[in-house]
């Protein structure tokens, strides 16, 4: 279970708080979104739940933060990354950029595992084919449309096979169609027993996939 | 390897050796079907060799004369060309996948591959500010002058661009497991004949003697 116990966070060299405090919990299988406006701390509580802030870019967190059972700052960085997956809102930036085909991109997380080829293998068609985007596999990552980007990164994450997913504004540039894909993909992952926390401005999306809603409301 | 040696004996005997690498790095880049891109990076190294022709030929100071300039340029094409040939034929994921396979750690190679695809990322950031920069009245055609007027507003946006585009990709790295202890798994190797082995320890075993030639003809040579 990840568990956010009033927790609040401010940016490297920033005096305004960004986030919090909130407390939340989200249990395996569970899909807890998140709404607010924009400014009110969405992002920054994918990156706090995440465990990435303040373990990876700085700054400062108060109150706890804990992933089944440890503290994030407990973790190692690529031992959050198995137990939690965090989708950025920016997915482009999320491709490593040194691949020259989807498939090799999203094996990249196994294989940092030095996991047996045959589970690489496995694990990326898997991740692939629940997104539905096994015919992008030999398409070349840097030529991606925005949509095709987000569901690769998408796909990248899942390869890992998180116990979490923080999935920050996942549809934002997908149409209809590929939306309804990542919410069958989501439904599905969640149904396999994975926590999912859900950033959207999308409110139908949310009233679909989610158990339950969080709102950050406006900023101050 | 073959990069390595060539330039690595081209920069050390000049004349008719650098003259060997820049020959056989153009008839490899012609069979690859890349010799455009080698061409462009000579080309690049145009300011060089005008001022090496001018110290080389114009100058008293410079002393080589024209045959000195010329002998430069060969050894800096000899320098260059190999490098470049290397990385216009070769994919960045194979040669890291060739790196990490003999015993290059996964951070190195990172260090490498980020390295190597900083350039073209670069350069389409650079072609993104140039067109938001039009977008909004930016004037970057027309005469020199308007040119390097136009050049000056894009410096900041792509070197802070690029700066924060590192920290992401830190990021992404860390989403993906990145700091693994152990091995990464390698999903493929290139293939690798007896005949390339055995050219790479030739390759090896020519730039040592090479190497070793060139220091006793230095040592020997009369002052």
């Amino acid at each position: 279970m990840i568990v956010l116990d009033e927790a609040a966070y401010r940016y490297p060299g920033s005096a305004v708080w960004a986030l919090g405090p909130i407390s939340l919990e989200i249990a395996p299988g569970e899909v807890v979104g998140v709404r607010g406006a924009n400014e009110s701390g969405k992002s920054t509580l994918c990156l706090v739940a995440s465990g990435l802030a303040p373990a990876a870019i700085g700054g400062e967190l108060r109150g706890r933060v804990v992933v089944d059972g440890r503290p994030t700052s407990a973790h190692r960085p690529h031992e959050l990354a198995v137990r939690c997956g965090v989708l950025f809102d920016n997915p482009p930036a999320q491709l490593t950029g040194l691949h020259r085909t989807v498939y090799d991109e999203v094996a990249f997380g196994p294989c940092n595992l030095g996991l047996p080829v045959a589970d690489v293998h496995a694990r990326t068609r898997s991740a692939l084919d629940v997104l539905a985007i096994g015919h992008l596999a030999d398409r070349h990552p840097q030529r991606l449309s925005g949509g095709e980007s987000q569901l690769v990164a998408l796909a990248g994450l899942l390869a890992l096979g998180p116990a979490y997913l923080v999935l920050d504004e996942p549809t934002s540039r997908l149409d209809a169609e590929r939306s309804a894909r990542v919410a069958v993909a989501v439904a599905r992952v969640a149904e396999a027993g994975v926590g999912v926390l859900v950033a959207e401005h999308d409110e139908a999306l949310l009233a679909r996939l989610c158990d339950r809603v969080v709102d950050l409301g406006t900023p101050p | 390897m073959a990069a390595v040696a060539g330039a690595a004996l081209a920069v050390a005997w000049g004349g008719w050796v650098a003259g060997a690498v820049v020959t056989v790095s153009a008839l490899a880049a012609l069979r690859a079907g890349r010799l455009r891109r080698v061409a462009v990076t000579a080309l690049a190294l145009t300011p060089v060799v005008l001022s090496s022709l001018a110290v080389n030929a114009l100058l008293p100071a410079g002393g080589g004369g024209l045959a000195g300039a010329l002998a430069a340029l060969l050894r800096l094409l000899g320098a260059t060309l190999p490098p470049t040939v290397l990385f216009a034929t070769t994919e960045l994921d194979d040669l890291l996948i060739e790196l990490e396979a003999r015993g290059l750690g996964r951070r190195s190679a990172l260090v490498v591959g980020s390295a190597l695809a900083a350039v073209p990322r670069t350069q389409a950031r650079a072609v993104e500010v140039i067109e938001a920069q039009r977008a909004r009245g930016l004037d970057t055609e027309g005469s020199w002058r308007r040119r390097l007027r136009g050049v000056l507003p894009l410096v900041a946006p792509v070197v802070i661009g690029s700066l924060a585009e590192v920290e992401e990709r830190s990021l992404a790295l860390e989403t993906r497991a990145f700091g693994a202890p152990g091995r990464r798994t390698l999903l493929r190797r290139l293939p690798d004949s007896r005949a390339q082995k055995a050219l790479r320890w030739v390759l090896a075993g020519l730039l040592v003697a090479g190497l070793l030639g060139r220091a006793v003809a230095v040592l020997v040579a009369p002052r």
